[in-house]
């Protein structure tokens, strides 16, 4: 007899970037295709899988009240985790603040990693050696220049926290997986980009349609109110929904906002749709699997409602803008290296309280001192008591620079500011965006960015969000 | 505190420029020449007991392990006692403070303290910018030199109103100043309009509020105030000094509107001079942003808190004004080689205490002089040396 598999919460997460599919079609001259409607999400810069997974990780969280500390394991799925090899799954688990005695998986390899990660985490918790799963299916994919995936290759992440108890609003109720050992869209070994199908109607007839119609079938079996359904070229899924004879897909609104967001998709295509009672079926493909998950939800789950807003938004880029943002488009010349290698010992030092934003709050005067490492003694009293605590995540800003002048890797303009943060604390912190708009006085949220990248090793710090940035446009 | 008088006979720098074509042996040489020469009555160099060298950066000209022995053998005294100080930017004056202790204390009785900095060797890239990617790495990264005041400039702004023109004002003033000094590497004049339309550094700042990158020495010999008469009739003593040091990381500040390192080393050295500010008849004060200026008189106690920038407006730091401030040129226009710039901002006070400053002559009422450095990260040390023409 197994335990039931509950979902407390979900969350999502998208970056600010737009790529507009007429961007990608002017850059390559196809202005007479047919091919450029629509959008896809893209990381800036400072932005990779791993930033977006703790964006939605934090927020399905945040929407189920629990100390992120009861987490027994966080499963990740990502087609490409941000470390080849490396501690990928370990600085996401610190950054969302998990207990170091927490277990899990990273799950990759192909866009199936998602559901793969879903899976694991349901049956750790059937099984009963988890009773809070956290779940997060984050993916930002690097397709090939000129291909004609590069208008559909998004970046999203969602999350879903799955408990034990009878506490959350919806449980799993049924699952189904099938193979076909082929290629879809795949990258090789050493590959630095995902490599565009090979024939589309070999695809459509032979690969993608076959398997996902009989994964569906089975799910049709429920009473499904609404559906999360894979659409990788932005046809497929409404023609896998037809031969299914259910309508419009649920996903679909997820599909427009950021695109393809591959492991990310099927997730991202079906929380939002839990807002509401009754049966979603998720269905994820990639990697020559397809797997159909069914939830029954007896009423909204928590978070759900604010899936759509996370999604919506973005601010319209050029297309060199996103080539520079993807790392294809770099100026010649040599970077400047930090001071010390990212491998080093400084970062072994200052890995929990950099990832888990740390302070050392005195014990007898309260303040907070940051980062503990490097202030054995409080900088007001001159005590050495101390209690390490997680600081607030939100704060104003006291004063600020843009700084216009940096030598590469940098990108200007570049504002810094000092915060003050609603716990008393005081840090420095690069902001993201552009600094448009920013004052004294802006109130401002951490979130989790990628503040380099060298010797292969991407170096996650919190920066400040300002929020209110220049509003958010649509792309025309 | 029991402590030797001591008296500075002799003071001297090189031109400041971009000197690419000068090795760091070839301009401490140049400094320390300049200095001998400067003494009224003669110097034999090998009266020199000991020196202090000034190098904040060796890592701007690739010499990562510069020490104190490079200069000796430079300078033809291979075989002296030789210290190198580093101190952030106020290391040439804290050389200084450190060269008068060994002074004072009667260690030595004749000292050489010399500041030089390499700072255009590498190129801007790989050199100042590079501090970007060093430090902490998530607390620190992309904290070029400008953050470290630019925060203040925004706060100043903010709370009492200072403006872009006012902060302009102090560039003009220096530049004014510069083009008198002929060793300043900027030796033109320029407007308000000039700074208000100078590129963007790091907001507020822009490019006519920031010090250049400038290669450059300068020298001064301390004695006994006792053997003083052997070199000259006319010395100038030390007063006074102070040093103090701050919190060194930006969010570690209480304040954006002062930096209290240089107030607690001006109290230190005030005190030990027994002076007031307002008897203080010139000052040279560490200008490497405009808002540093006018941060350093506030907190030196020339003008009330937050005035700075209208006083600035108003020439009140002008060579005809009420306490003319930096009428070397200041680091804005004359530049600021490091280690060198402290030790050149005292050769400037030991002309003006002496009469010696020509065009930029201002009038000596009380005769004292006050010098001041502050940096290191986020302002976390400042030095203040007080001279004086008073026996």
């Amino acid at each position: 007899m197994t335990t039931p598999v509950r979902i407390l919460s979900v969350g999502a997460a998208a970056p600010d970037l737009r790529l507009p599919a007429s961007e990608v079609a002017a850059a390559w001259d196809r202005s007479g295709s047919g091919g450029a409607r629509g959008q896809t999400a893209l990381c800036g810069p400072d932005e990779d899988v791993l930033t977006l997974a703790a964006a939605a990780a934090g927020r399905a969280l945040d929407a189920s009240g629990l100390q992120h500390d009861i987490v027994d394991g966080l499963w990740w799925g990502t087609t490409r985790p941000p470390f080849a090899e490396g501690p990928s799954h370990a600085v996401l688990a610190a950054a969302l603040g998990l207990s170091s005695h927490s277990a899990g998986a990273l799950c990759s390899g192909s866009p199936h990693a998602g559901m793969d990660a879903l899976l694991g985490a349901a049956d750790a918790v059937a099984a009963g050696t988890a009773r809070v799963a956290l779940v997060v299916a984050a993916d930002a994919l690097v397709p090939g220049t000129g291909t004609g995936y590069e208008a559909r290759a998004g970046a999203a992440a969602a999350a879903m926290v799955l408990v034990s108890e009878e506490q959350g609003s919806a449980a799993l109720t049924a699952r189904v997986t099938r193979t076909q050992p082929v290629l879809d869209r795949y990258r090789g070994d050493r590959e630095a980009t995902t490599r565009d199908l090979y024939d589309s109607r070999l695809f459509r007839e032979e690969i993608f349609m076959p398997i996902v119609r009989e994964v569906g079938e089975q799910l049709a079996a429920f009473d499904v109110r609404a559906w999360s359904l894979p659409d990788p070229d932005g046809r497929l899924g409404a023609a896998v929904a037809k031969k299914l004879g259910v309508g419009t897909p649920a996903s679909t609104t997820a599909y427009a906002a950021v695109g393809d967001t591959g492991a990310a998709a099927p997730l991202l295509g079906g929380v939002g749709a839990l807002d509401a009672a009754g049966t979603v079926a998720i269905v994820g493909f990639g990697g020559g699997r397809a797997t159909g998950v069914a939830i029954t939800a007896d009423a909204p789950v928590r978070g759900a409602a604010r899936v759509a807003d996370a999604l919506a938004g973005g601010r319209p880029v050029s297309y060199t803008e996103a080539l520079r943002a993807r790392g294809q488009l770099t100026a010649a010349g040599e970077t400047i290296p930090m001071g010390v290698p990212p491998e080093s010992a400084s970062f072994v030092r200052g890995a929990d309280e950099i990832l888990g934003l740390l302070g050392a709050r005195c014990v007898d005067c309260g303040t907070i001192n940051t980062p503990p490492s490097i202030h054995p003694h409080c900088i007001s009293c001159g005590s050495t008591k101390f209690e390490l605590v997680p600081m607030a995540r939100r704060g104003v800003v006291h004063t600020f620079v843009v700084n216009h002048t940096m030598p590469a890797p940098f990108v200007a303009p570049l504002p810094l500011a000092v915060i003050d943060l609603a716990d008393g604390a005081r840090v420095m912190l690069q902001v993201t965006g552009r600094g448009d708009g920013l004052e004294i006085g802006t109130p401002v949220e951490l979130v989790l960015r990628r503040y380099a990248y060298e010797r292969g090793v991407p170096v996650y710090g919190f920066k400040a969000h300002a929020k209110t940035t220049a509003p958010s446009e649509r792309p025309s | 505190m029991s402590w030797n008088r001591v008296a500075v006979v002799g003071a001297g720098l090189i031109k400041f420029g971009e000197l690419f074509e000068q090795s760091y042996e070839q301009m401490a040489a140049g400094a320390f020449q300049a200095a001998v020469g400067s003494v009224d009555r003669g110097f034999e160099p090998s009266q020199v007991d000991a020196a202090f060298v000034a190098t904040q950066r060796g890592t701007l000209w690739g010499q990562e392990g510069i020490g104190g022995n490079t200069v000796p053998t430079a300078i033809g005294l291979a075989g002296i006692p030789c210290t190198r100080i580093e101190n952030a930017c106020p290391s040439g004056s804290d050389a200084f403070r450190v060269g008068a202790m060994a002074v004072a204390s009667g260690v030595h009785d004749v000292v050489l303290v010399i500041g030089v900095e390499k700072m255009r060797d590498k190129s801007t890239e790989e050199g100042l910018l590079s501090r970007a990617a060093s430090g902490h790495p998530i607390f620190t990264r992309g904290e070029t030199a400008p953050v470290l005041f630019a925060p203040f400039a925004t706060r100043h702004m903010h709370e009492y109103g200072t403006t872009r023109e006012m902060l302009a004002s102090v560039a003009v003033k220096n530049h004014y100043n510069g083009a008198r000094d002929p060793f300043a590497h900027f030796q033109n004049e320029i407007t308000v309009d000039d700074v208000l339309a100078s590129p963007p550094v790091c907001h507020p700042l822009h490019l006519l509020d920031c010090c250049p990158q400038t290669d450059g020495a300068a020298a001064t010999l301390l004695v006994s105030a006792e053997r003083a008469a052997e070199f000259t009739d006319r010395p100038v003593f030390v007063a006074g000094f102070g040093v103090a040091t701050d919190h060194p990381y930006l969010h570690e500040k209480t304040t954006f509107t002062a930096l209290k390192a240089t107030t607690a080393a001006a109290e230190r050295a005030y005190k030990m001079a027994g002076v007031e500010p307002a008897q203080i008849d010139c000052a040279e004060v560490h200008d490497c942003f405009t808002i540093t200026e006018i941060l350093d008189i506030e907190d030196l106690g020339f003008v009330e808190k937050g005035k700075g920038g209208v006083a600035s407006l108003d020439g009140e730091t002008s060579l005809q004004g009420r306490i003319p401030v930096n009428t070397s040129g200041g680091l804005l226009a004359k530049g600021h080689p490091i280690g060198a710039s402290g030790v050149a901002q005292l050769t400037e006070c030991w002309w003006q205490l002496r009469g010696d400053a020509g065009e930029r002559q201002v009038e000596m009422r009380n005769g004292y002089a006050l010098q001041h450095n502050v940096g290191g990260r986020g302002s976390g040390v400042s030095v203040v040396n007080i001279l004086t023409t008073n026996a």
